[in-house]
């Protein structure tokens, strides 16, 4: 389903290519839930946002679903953001002039329109717990609660590959908790792919696939049975 | 949830930023529409002011001469008139020099105009209560004020009397060439009631005064006659169609009603001669008219005998002389059929008896003939020549003929010789006995007769060379009836040949000039967007300030968009929308805003500024259209350069979006991307720009572009250049090597690097601001005081007089002195001793300066004399000079002969530039659209001089183009500067007759540089309005800075930075910015404006200029005040915390 082969990312600077990410590969199936750790500025979210069709790499590939999005034009590229992948940011980036409904309803506006998404974001949104706050606006809600909103919001698309980085991160003990049963609540739901960056060790833990970044290549842990 | 609803929601949510986006589009559209309201509304004005003036005046006829009043009625009953006019009066219109009598007070130039109740008729008004009686005027309510006059007042009123025998021929009475009206005024006309009456455009108050017709005429000796008549619009807006068929139409009935007498013709019958003679009230038939009659007369198979007849001061044979005598040159064979040769080295003259026996001449004696020319430079001149007497004939027949000689006012009517009083010296004492005794018999008839090109080549004039021409019928013999048949028949012939147009007839289309011209001289709405360029550009980069400050504030939530799957064109979507409501709201403001804004703009120039325009009669005229225009130009100006900050979005990754760090569209250095390439790119931009900036200037100085298109294209690309300098300059910064003394004012400096984007628009806002205020500055004129500087704007002169009455005698000479009445003034002790003076000849017209706000389409004349171009004072830009000669004196050029017929001309730098629209090289044709157009060329621009109303053009050629202006008229004066008010005194008391009116000639030159420096002070305005939004903008840029920077500085408080260091450091900041933004502004000013400010000639007003400068510096220190306010009360732990 998700297949990255050889990923190399650098930078270019006055003093020559800086690598940040080199030969990275693994691939992930539907249902699948990873993540991946490493310290601050080994290229984690890098990593991330190329596989997320946000940053094109230096070398290797990305697939998903068999489709490699660095080979789509500006627009079609853009159409795959929108259907195959739903991100979740450490802060949840919503927008604040628009209400929990409509922060939820945000990427279908560019997208086919139907009648059925107002009924599939309001459910989400009551999935997440925040039914009696649909007019709600970002400035309203808790930090939790805001990125129970991002939650909702990645996954308005039913994309097969959901992507977070750091999405307890902004949080404290009791939020980041909730937050990352309902990830992964929502995440079996849904039975995508769910990739994440993170540093929490107990957010890496419930993932059924856990990789480390050292020395800008990708390391897979040892397999365990994901905790939920 | 929509995409336009998407577009509301940021609208609402993000107000602030929108809501200085929208003032910044506001200010832009109210400078922009406001401009083009300033200038609609003076066109508007002017035009408002030029159709009240004319009244219902639709076309004026006007006559060199004087014509039948009947005229009037007679054109009204031609073809088409009823139908195309709605009525026509006669009146007499002339110039004059009115004396307020109590008070002394004078004003010259005034219109003095000669009419009935067929006037005040003909404009709608009930003449009963406009009655007239021969001793009172009514007077325009401007020239009431300007004398301090009042009803019942006496005014004393001075004219030219008309002559239709030129002056500067020798029977023009050039001693009696005014007249005096002493009249009370009986009421001061206010501008409904007519007080505004004028038929040409000028913006001032009308100065006139109305006579009664019947008294004018009397004193003008043109009883019935009138030189105007005033046809009246028919239907509203006839003159605004253009006029063409109503112009064809009145030339078609001029050409169709006026008579010969209306033209200075007549054709006398001579019964006892079998012939009729045609005859000028000038003396002299023009060659044309001559020419006419021959043609006539050769259609109607009439024999033709040309004859001119001349005052000889004295025949003299050996001893013996017969003094003033008539001499007829003709064809000798009507009175002598003795064998002679004509074409011998000794001209033939055949003498009467009388003359031969007075004379005791016989055939083959030699006579010498003694007779008076009027020089053209204004003095008498007596010469002889040699005669051989081919035959004496009786004093009968053909040679006792009266009627040879023309009328000679002075002469003809006087009952004995000793009577006569012609305007030249006569020595009565020389007359004989037996002259009288001639006389009382003979009269006018000619003693001697000589042949007609001897007499031609002696006495003809520009003038003509014929005093009449004898026309024989064939087979009328002495039959008086036939003869007067034949004289009617070949005088509908000759009438027929003749147009009126070309002798002295004008149909003058007053409305529709009146419209043409009140387009203005000076497109103020033109020159408005000009000066407000800069303030446009820089509401506008304030407003894109603004929205890009916006936009940085959303670049995380534009990578979410990205992220979510929005692509650029959508998210570009999002935001055009928002820039068009944003725009659209600006508009709005805008347009309310530029109507305030004109209203303003207007409201000064009546009142700071009525130096400059001359009139408070200006109002604010809102022109739909103007404001549709300035709105649109606000939008997509608005809109366009909101989008070239968008379109920073397109290469942005959704990365940098979500981190917030766009280089292009936050500023923020992005070290990677700063490569020596791009630097150098930048660096080579910058270069080329300014290669490109220099090329423009060089362009406009050399002739090959435009001034105006130099100046400001020029002028825009160094500005451009200066920027791109210091962009690159910034952007380089973060990549020196800092190693050196680390101040805390280079911090302040760095600081400036770090958002290079921002900096290089604070520059830019400065930057345009400090460019007009320069290069308008640089323009302003100084000074004022007496110059005796021969290349100085007043050529050394310290005087100038204008005259209402033309002066033929030359005041440089004893002679001319005597005749003037001035020579004992000119005694050791006397007032004018050692003065000298200039003379010019004068052809009235519109005035070309600066002081008149309509476009002179017909500018006044002048011809300098000869001695005044060797002098060769004065100082020039350009000119077409040649030689080394010309160079040196570029008032040679005005001899330069050209193939195509042009004649060369010479007009002021300024007034070619602004009021005529010409440069050296171009031509502008005099009479445009008549059967007489005279091609004039500019051949040498003047640089800031007195001759800014006028265009010079060479004596010879004012001769023989404008023959009908005799005389000089306008003068420039040499005296020394203590003796400036008795020299003037002298002039004015002893010449008053002329209406010598002097003035300082430096006055005149500072009133042209009044109104240059009130124009300049508008500008200034408008450049400091820019500086206003560029301070504003420096300040909310700076804030801005401080704010995002606001963990930083709480970090330098925290380790021991006081509030000293801290305003030290933003205060840096920002003299570097505005140093920056003034060295570019004023580098750029003075360059472009170098070769318009060398031509000119001018000096630098460093002082003002300095002064101004400062005033910036000061404004500028002031908006980094709110930054550094802000720098300081920045609260260190929440800053802190916020990490």
């Amino acid at each position: 389903m998700l297949e990255v082969s050889n990923l190399t990312k650098q930078y270019p600077t006055p003093r020559g290519p800086l690598p940040i990410l080199t030969d990275v590969s693994f691939s992930l199936s539907r249902g699948d839930a990873a993540s991946i750790m490493g310290p601050s500025g080994s290229g984690k979210s890098t990593l991330l946002y190329i596989i997320g069709a946000l940053e094109p790499p230096t070398s290797g590939t990305v697939r998903l679903e068999g489709a490699d999005p660095y080979a789509l034009g500006e627009r079609e590229l853009a159409g795959f953001r929108n259907t195959k992948v739903g991100f979740v940011f450490q802060d949840h980036l919503l927008l604040p002039q628009c209400t929990v409904l409509e922060n939820v309803l945000m990427p279908t506006l560019v997208s086919d329109p139907s009648s059925a998404v107002t009924d599939r974001a309001v459910s989400l949104i009551e999935h997440v717990g925040l039914r009696d706050r649909l007019d709600h606006r970002p400035g309203e809600l808790s930090g939790g609660e805001r990125q129970r909103v991002a939650l909702a919001r990645a996954l308005i698309q039913e994309p097969p590959l959901v992507l977070c980085d750091e999405p307890t991160g902004n949080l404290d003990r009791d939020s980041a908790e909730a937050v990352s049963a309902l990830l992964f609540e929502l995440h079996r739901a849904h039975n995508s792919v769910l990739l994440i960056v993170t540093h929490n060790a107990e957010l890496a833990a419930r993932c059924s696939r856990r990789y480390r970044l050292n020395n800008h290549q990708l390391e897979a842990e040892e397999k365990r049975s994901p905790t939920s | 949830m929509t995409l336009s609803a998407l577009v509301r929601r940021n609208l609402t949510h993000f107000w602030r930023t929108n809501l200085a986006v929208v003032a910044g589009v506001a200010v832009a559209v109210a400078v922009l529409a406001g401009a083009l309201l300033v200038g609609s509304s003076v066109r508007a004005s002017l035009r408002a002011l030029a159709l009240e003036r004319l009244g219902a005046i639709d076309q004026v006829v006007t006559s060199q001469g004087f014509v039948r009043e009947e005229l009037a009625a007679d054109l009204m009953g031609a073809d088409g008139m009823s139908a195309a006019f709605s009525g026509a009066a006669p009146i007499v219109a002339v110039e004059g020099f009115v004396t307020h009598q109590s008070s002394g007070r004078r004003a010259s130039s005034v219109q003095v105009y000669g009419v009935d109740e067929r006037f005040w008729a003909f404009h709608g008004l009930e003449p009963e209560g406009y009655a007239l009686n021969r001793n009172t005027a009514f007077v325009s309510d401007g020239l009431a004020r300007e004398l301090g006059a009042a009803d019942d007042d006496a005014l004393l009123i001075r004219v030219e009397k008309p002559s239709a025998v030129p002056i500067s021929s020798l029977h023009g009475r050039r001693d009696d060439v005014g007249r005096t009206l002493r009249l009370g005024i009986a009421r001061v006309l206010p501008g409904g009631e007519l007080g505004e009456f004028s038929f040409r455009p000028q913006q001032g108050f009308a100065r006139s005064v109305f006579v009664s017709l019947a008294r004018l005429q009397g004193e003008l000796e043109q009883d019935g006659r009138a030189n105007t008549v005033l046809l009246g619009i028919r239907g509203e807006g006839a003159g605004a169609r253009g006029a063409a068929a109503p112009l064809a139409t009145a030339e078609a009935a001029v050409r169709a009603t006026a008579r010969l007498d209306d033209l200075g013709l007549r054709v006398r019958t001579l019964a006892d001669r079998g012939a009729f003679a045609v005859e000028a009230a000038a003396g002299l038939l023009n060659d044309a008219t001559a020419a006419t009659i021959d043609a006539a007369a050769e259609q109607q198979g009439v024999r033709v005998e040309p004859v001119l007849t001349y005052l000889a001061n004295a025949l003299r044979v050996g001893e013996r002389v017969v003094p003033y005598s008539l001499v007829t040159a003709f064809n000798l064979d009507l009175v002598s059929s003795a064998p002679r040769d004509d074409d011998a080295a000794q001209t033939p003259v055949v003498l009467n008896g009388w003359a031969a026996e007075n004379l005791a001449a016989e055939a083959g004696d030699s006579l010498t003939l003694e007779y008076y020319v009027w020089e053209d430079e204004g003095r008498l001149s007596t010469r002889e020549t040699e005669l051989r007497v081919a035959d004496v004939v009786p004093l009968a027949g053909p040679a006792d003929d009266r009627e040879l000689a023309p009328d000679y006012p002075g002469i003809t009517e006087a009952t004995n010789v000793v009577d006569w009083d012609p305007p030249f010296e006569v020595d009565l004492s020389l007359i004989r006995p037996a002259d009288e005794e001639y006389w009382d018999e003979h009269r006018t008839t000619p003693k001697a007769f000589i042949p007609l090109g001897a007499g031609q080549q002696m006495w003809g004039s520009r003038w003509g060379q014929l005093t009449s021409v004898r026309l024989f019928p064939a087979d009328v013999g002495q039959d008086v009836g036939a003869l007067d048949a034949a004289r009617q028949q070949f005088s509908d012939a000759l009438r027929a040949s003749i147009d009126p147009l070309a002798l002295g007839f004008v149909v003058y289309p007053a409305r529709a000039l009146a419209i043409e011209a009140s387009a203005g001289a000076t497109d103020f709405g033109l020159y408005f967007i000009y000066f407000s360029f800069f303030l446009v550009v820089s509401a506008l980069l304030l407003a894109s300030l603004f929205f890009r400050l916006g936009v940085e504030q959303r670049l995380p939530e534009l990578g979410l968009l990205r992220a979510a799957g929005f692509d650029a064109r959508a998210i570009r979507r999002v935001f055009l929308g928002e820039a068009f409501v944003l725009s659209v709201a600006g508009s709005v403001v805008g347009v309310a805003g530029a109507i305030g804004y004109a209203d303003l703009i207007m409201w000064g120039l009546r009142t700071w500024w009525v130096d400059a325009v001359g009139t408070t009669r200006l109002a604010l005229h809102v022109s739909p259209w103007m404001l549709s225009v300035g709105v649109a130009g606000g939008i997509v100006s608005a809109f366009a350069s909101i989008g070239w900050t968008l379109r920073a979005l397109a290469p942005a990754s959704p990365r940098s979006l979500l981190a917030g760090a766009v280089a292009e569209i936050t500023g923020v250095v992005d070290a990677t991307a700063a490569t020596p390439q791009t630097r150098s790119r930048v660096w080579a931009v910058a270069l080329g720009l300014t290669v490109l900036g220099l090329l423009l200037v060089g362009l406009a100085s050399t002739g090959v572009l435009a001034a105006t298109a130099g100046f400001f294209g020029g002028g825009l690309v160094l500005l451009c250049a200066m920027l791109a300098f210091a962009s690159a300059w910034l952007h380089g910064r973060p990549a020196r090597d800092t190693a050196g003394r680390w101040s805390l004012s280079q911090v302040g400096f760095r600081n400036a690097s770090y958002r290079p984007g921002r900096s290089v628009l604070c520059i830019a806002l400065i930057a345009s601001a400090a460019f007009i205020i320069v290069a308008v500055d640089a323009f302003r004129i100084e000074g004022g005081g007496v110059e005796l500087d021969r290349q100085s704007g007043t050529g050394g002169f310290t005087l100038l007089a204008d005259t209402l009455l033309p002066i033929v005698h030359d005041p440089s000479t004893d002679v001319g002195r005597d005749a003037l009445n001035i020579g004992d003034l000119y005694d050791a002790a006397g007032p004018l001793a050692g003065v000298a003076m200039q003379r010019f000849r004068l052809r009235p017209g519109e005035d070309a300066s600066c002081l008149n706000l309509y476009q002179a389409k017909d500018p006044r004349v002048l011809a300098p004399t000869a001695s005044f171009v060797e002098e060769g004072r004065f100082a020039f830009g350009q000119s077409l000079a040649e030689t080394a000669e010309e160079t040196a004196n570029p008032w040679l050029l005005l001899d330069r002969v050209f193939d195509d017929g042009a004649i060369p001309a010479i007009a002021d730098q300024t007034s070619l530039s602004y009021a005529l629209h010409l440069a050296v090289g171009d031509d502008f044709v005099l009479n445009k659209d008549t059967d007489r157009p005279i091609r004039l060329r500019i051949v040498a621009a003047l640089s800031d001089s007195i001759f800014q109303r006028e265009v010079l053009i060479g004596e010879q050629q004012f001769e023989r183009v404008f023959p009908d202006y005799d005389g000089y008229r306008f003068f420039l004066i040499d005296a020394a500067p203590d003796r400036i008010a008795d020299v003037s005194a002298a002039f004015e008391d002893r010449m008053a007759d002329f209406g010598f009116d002097v003035v300082s000639a430096s006055e005149r030159l500072a009133a042209f540089h009044r109104v240059n420096n009130t124009y300049l002070a508008t500008f200034q305005t408008l450049g400091g309005l820019g500086l206003v939004l560029g301070t504003f903008g420096l300040g909310a840029v700076l804030l801005r800075n401080v704010l995002e920077r606001r963990r930083e500085l709480a970090l330098l408080r925290a380790v021991g930075y006081n509030a000293g260091h801290l305003s030290l450091m933003v205060l840096a900041e920002n003299a570097l910015l505005l140093g920056a933004g003034l060295a570019a502004g004023t580098a750029c000013a003075i360059v472009a404006i170098a070769p318009a400010w060398l031509e000119r000639g001018g000096g630098v007003p460093l002082l003002s200029l300095g002064g101004l400068l400062l005033v910036v510096v000061a404004t500028g220190l002031l908006a980094s005040l709110a930054a550094t306010v802000a720098a300081v009360r920045s609260p260190l732990l929440a800053a802190l915390r916020s990490e």
